[in-house]
């Protein structure tokens, strides 16, 4: 059951600043991932502030640069289902309703979905783990079904999102707004990996919010995202792949290639970035660039299927772009 | 052999006179239409009261303090600063007076484990309990008991349980009982005669009931007698082990269970909670609620067994089986030796073979006890049997229908070849074929695309689903045609009120409307065992038929009396009573003066015995097609048929649900779900929630399911004609998809589940 905690519902972000100050106060956005994490007593809290109420923090609007500004605070569901994200960035409208289950997507929000914690059991549950302040990852000599297989160590847990990659590949920023005041950073800067800082995912300091997404303009840019999952519905990434590529001509320009669920955070995959730029990413190239996407790969006793996964989806993902490439 | 587990001993009480006509029924009016279910609207609404929903004036709200180790000893409780906390009315641990009762017994009936055990040998053994003025209250007290644990090494993978360093469960080791040996023929000279041999291991995984209302119960005392709302699939057997544990008499103790949110075989018997609840009840003075969390219910609420199967099968060129060799080993974790039980029925049953032998062996592990689940061993002992067969069928290049139907076996060769009193296998497997267009899907070309298409089939049996004596219903009828219906039965979601209302509404032509039923309450409803072993229709539906039968003869005789015409001559014509030859001569029941007299006519049936010397089982084929991504290693199930010989069907409606359920739950074995114990490190469970223990979703599992009912006229069974139906639609299901994934790739996968993250590999393998 859920311990007691005070709440408090802010109605600006000042507001909700204010009260963001002490250890162990949490943000609440749509509760859909903090309130299991309270009640499984993954970590504690003394006082939730929900940002429900806070003006200005739903929405998507267009930017004045051609791009759009996601309100931290927008469901999951309104960004599978705007025709803004649709038009623009496919992909990302594919990952927000690739998450979850229609019931999460309405309550869940997109900021709450790059910050929320990982779903590693053994962080989870009753298990005093490395991450937690304990002696030990569990992962590594334990059931490592769903662990990562690159950049893991000393913890070894996937980043769970599912627009994280997707919006790192689109090389999306986030706004961050703190009592020391406001920034904008790279999705790029915004993860760390358990080497860097073992107890979080990402660089935001207690009582930071993230306020806004940021989409660099779309012009020429084709996106998709591809997901592998157990189940249907309501079940994580056991490997998932975000592509963003311009092209001319059928030749790629750019490319920007994100895994999901196989790290502890968003892994770009440069190697197969390299492989596929100047190319038209023909049959061969697609296979040798799926192949190059495992490079380095470090697969604990479990786990090891992610990598034909990785292949698997990295080589459709590409040939789906090559088929779609008016000819 | 017996499903023990279903049913009680004792006699059969009396049959009921012959001069009741129970003649098979002909053309039925009521009995097989798809009628929608009798409390759909309570269910629908939400008015229906499950036991989770029983609020009582005063209620207290209990929880269990669970040992979170494997194995641990409980060195120190100390609970007064759980009892100083506000709300807290209660804690009770083996210490309090009263509470220290035996819990576990071994097979010789000697105590080897308490209510609230010293020793714990499983991750969620109880240790205490509180009752408080609300849940959280008692949540909180929970945690301010402080327990000082010896944690002790464990043993938590089966499979390794036998060796010498592992640590024993139990005082004896880890070996639960001798293993079970069956023979029959010759193996050494069947396998002689084989031209073919297919030799093979196989796993099932570990699969958790996790019905949607989790355990527990109400629990209220009125003096010395107790009241219990409890979540059951029976409520008699609850009835007994509660008195029997507390030592009461039967009839101081009355068990409800009007609804009940889903059980699979995990709620046949009472827990602990239940024991505990009118413990905590008792020393309050208050009633008590204690249902498990969600956590509880999948943490030690029972499981379906995994399984190790090694299975070799010799055949003639031409298909004929020789010899089949079965080894199966499983574990029932700390308290059950039943980690194989029935596990090798169909390689003994199911095709015919002279040659067979089968060993079975249990051991012990610290984790939480097997209870059955939905066709205890079937789907374990099919993941296996029907691979084998599929892959002989191909080594043979026959078509696996053929193969099957090569072997069909005419007698219950594992119960010494007695006859069945009905057997539809052949036509499961023929009219399933035909109307899946079998041939055709297996003969299409296999497209060389991402994404392969495959169809597979698997056929099955089930030891049970006879049902039997003991079960007694009673029909009331009243002065104005209308009817009460009484039986102790439960419903467990399977229709069970509504497929008793039909069987009256067929004898007595009164509408379904008319018909109020009183059941699972062992105060007021007549004894009827447990819901389980798919026997409740066969089971009560006899005992209901003969209720309604009397009911009938007794209006009739009255009648006779009235008209002057002899009760034979006689015939029941909605709420009239005609004479057969001379419709002038009618009288309407509530004018026939000696049913005024006494306003309401009571009709009581039995079960009677089953025929002797004779097995009845229900059969069954499965076919499916599958969707399998070449690169990944997805599979998408595409369609299934279920065609399945219960005997008659009483409810189209309800029939076809228990086949759409059942490949859901087998779909579920076959493709996603596991119980995953930290072995090796903590031996805790580790996938203790819904999105880390995985069910299939809507999205799992096809739109397009067709229920093929074989429907073969069973004369003998029992006095309805109807077989079990609620386990055998999921014995075939997991067997059919891995044979649709080897028709589709090429690839066998010999452990459930089946999914990417097995079959991702074994593609990459084959293509490299
Ligand atoms: C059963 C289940 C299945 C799921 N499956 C998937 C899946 O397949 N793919 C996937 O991607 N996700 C999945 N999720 C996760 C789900 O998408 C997230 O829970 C959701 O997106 C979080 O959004 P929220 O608004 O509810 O966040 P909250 O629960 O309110 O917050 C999550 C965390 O982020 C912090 N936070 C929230 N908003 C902000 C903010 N604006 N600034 C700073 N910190 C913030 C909170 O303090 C908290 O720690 C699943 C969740 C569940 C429960």
């Amino acid at each position: 059951m859920l311990p007691n905690f005070a709440y408090v519902r802010a109605r600006t972000v000042e507001e909700a600043l204010e009260h963001l100050g002490g250890e162990d106060t949490r943000v609440h956005a749509g509760g859909t991932d903090l309130l299991g994490c309270l009640r499984d007593r993954v970590f504690a809290a003394d006082k939730v502030v929900s940002l429900r109420d806070v003006e200005g923090l739903t929405g998507i609007r267009r930017a004045a640069d051609g791009g759009l500004v996601l309100g931290g605070l927008t469901t999951l569901a309104e960004v599978s289902r705007s025709s803004e994200v649709r038009g623009l960035y496919p992909g990302l409208a594919q990952a927000a309703s690739a998450v979850a289950s229609p019931q999460l997507r309405n309550q869940g929000t997109l900021a709450g979905n790059l910050c929320q914690r990982p779903r590693c059991w053994y962080f989870r549950g009753e298990f005093h783990c490395a991450k937690k302040g304990g002696a030990q990852c569990y992962a590594v000599g334990g059931q490592n079904r769903y662990h990562a297989v690159l950049g893991g160590g000393p913890c070894y847990i996937v980043h769970p999102s599912d627009t994280a990659p997707m919006l790192l590949a689109l090389d999306a920023a986030v706004r961050i707004v703190g009592r020391a005041g406001e920034r904008a950073i790279k999705l790029a800067e915004f993860f760390v990996l358990p080497e860097v800082e073992l107890a979080r995912e990402n660089v935001l300091a207690p009582g930071e919010i993230v306020t806004e997404i940021l989409l660099p303009p779309a012009p020429g840019l084709y996106s998709s995202y591809r997901k592998v999952r157990e189940r249907g519905a309501w079940d994580f990434a056991l490997a998932s792949v975000a592509l963003a590529l311009r092209s001319i001509g059928g030749r790629v320009t750019q490319a920007s290639v994100v895994l999901g669920g196989v790290a502890p955070a968003p892994w770009r995959a440069e190697a197969v970035e390299r492989a596929i730029v100047g190319t038209t990413v023909d049959e061969k190239t697609a296979r040798d660039a799926a192949a190059a996407a495992v490079e380095g790969a470090e697969p604990l006793e479990w786990n090891a299927y992610k990598l034909p996964l990785i292949r698997g989806i990295v080589e459709e993902s590409l040939r789906r772009f090559h088929d779609y490439q008016p000819s | 052999m017996k499903a023990a587990d279903y049913y009680l001993d004792g006699p059969a009480p009396e049959t009921p006179e012959p001069r009741q006509r129970q003649d098979r029924w002909g053309e039925t009016r009521v009995v097989g239409r798809p009628l929608p279910r009798v409390d759909a609207y309570e269910r629908v609404s939400g008015s229906a009261v499950y036991p989770s929903d029983v609020q009582l004036p005063g209620m207290l709200h209990a929880a269990i303090l669970r040992s979170p180790h494997p194995h641990a000893r409980v060195k120190r409780v100390e609970t007064s600063r759980a009892e100083a906390m506000p709300g807290v009315r209660a804690v009770i641990t083996h210490q309090t007076p009263g509470a220290d009762i035996a819990w576990y017994t071994d097979r010789e009936g000697a105590t080897v484990g308490h209510l609230f055990e010293a020793h714990c040998r499983f991750e969620g053994e109880a240790v205490a309990a509180v009752a408080a003025e609300s849940p959280y209250q008692a949540r909180d007290a929970l945690e301010a008991i402080e327990v000082e644990y010896e944690v002790l090494p464990f043993t938590s993978d089966y499979e390794t349980a036998l060796e010498p360093r592992a640590p024993a469960v139990r005082d004896g080791g880890n070996r639960a009982s001798e293993p079970g040996v069956y023979e029959r023929g010759d193996l050494a000279a069947g396998f002689n005669a084989a031209e073919v041999v297919v030799e093979e291991t196989f796993r099932t995984p570990c699969e958790l009931h996790t019905p949607l209302e989790p355990h527990g119960c109400v629990a209220r005392w009125d003096g010395n007698r107790l009241t219990v709302w409890e979540s059951t699939q029976g409520v008699y057997p609850v009835q007994s082990r509660v008195a029997q544990v507390l030592g009461l008499p039967l009839a101081n103790v009355r068990v409800i269970g009007h609804y009940v949110g889903g059980g699979f075989g995990s709620k046949l018997r009472p827990g602990k909670y239940t024991v505990i609840a009118a413990l905590l009840a008792r020393q309050t003075g208050r009633p008590v609620r204690l249902f498990l969390s969600r956590e509880e219910t999948l943490l030690c609420a029972g499981n379906r067994p995994a399984n190790r199967m090694r299975l070799k099968v010799g055949a003639k060129r031409d298909g004929t089986l020789t010899a089949i060799e079965f080894h199966g080993l499983g574990s029932g974790g700390a308290y059950s030796g039943s980690g194989t039980g029935i596990l090798d029925w169909q390689v003994r049953d199911l095709y015919r073979c002279d040659n067979v032998r089968c060993t079975t062996e249990n051991v012990y592990i610290h984790a939480g006890a097997q209870r059955p689940m939905r066709a205890p061993g079937h789907p374990q002992c099919s993941w296996a049997l029907e691979q084998v067969m599929d892959e002989l069928a191909d080594r043979l290049e026959l078509d696996p229908v053929e193969l099957r139907l090569r072997n069909l076996a005419s007698v219950s060769q594992g119960r010494g070849g007695i006859p069945y009193t009905s057997n539809g296998f052949r036509e499961c497997l023929e009219e399933g074929a035909r109307t899946f267009g079998w041939l055709a899907a297996r003969s299409r070309a296999r497209s060389e695309d991402d994404l392969a298409r495959g169809v597979g089939m698997a056929g099955g049996l089930w030891i049970a689903g006879a049902g039997g004596p003991p079960s007694t219903a009673i029909v009331k009828y009243f002065a104005d045609g209308s009817v009460n219906l009484n039986l102790g039965a439960s419903d467990i979601g399977t229709g069970t009120k509504t497929v008793m209302a039909m069987v009256v509404a067929e004898e007595l032509g009164v509408p379904l409307d008319r018909i109020q039923i009183e059941h699972a309450d062992t105060a007021t409803t007549q004894f009827a065992t447990a819901s389980g072993g798919s026997k409740t229709v066969p089971t009560d539906a006899p005992a209901v038929r003969a209720a309604a039968l009397d009911c009938h003869n007794q209006l009739l005789d009255m009648a006779a009396e009235e008209l002057a015409v002899a009760p034979s001559e006689l015939k029941l014509d909605g709420d009239h009573v005609v004479a057969v030859g001379d419709p002038e001569k009618r009288v309407a029941l509530r004018e026939v003066s000696d049913f005024r007299r006494r306003q309401v006519v009571v009709g009581i049936g039995y079960r009677g015995p089953n025929p002797e010397g004779k097995a009845t089982c229900p059969f069954a084929a499965q076919f499916c097609e599958v969707e399998v991504n070449r690169r990944t290693g997805e599979v998408r199930v595409l369609r299934f048929l279920g065609a399945h010989d219960s005997g008659r069907v009483m409810n189209r409606a309800t029939y076809d649900n228990q086949v759409y359920g059942g490949i859901v739950m087998g779909i579920g074995l076959g493709l996603t779900e596991r119980r995953v114990l930290d072995t090796g490190q903590t031996g805790k469970m580790c996938n203790l929630s819904w999105h880390d223990y995985k069910i299939p979703t809507a999205l799992d599992v096809p739109a397009d399911v067709t229920s093929l009912p074989i429907e073969t006229e069973d004369v003998e069974c029992n006095t309805v004609g109807a077989k079990g139906l609620g386990e055998p639609v999921t014995i075939p299901t997991a067997a059919a998809i891995a044979n649709a994934v080897y028709n589709a790739t090429g690839i066998r996968v010999w452990e459930a589940p089946l999914n990417a993250t097995r079959l991702a590999e074994l593609l990459a393998e084959r293509e490299a």
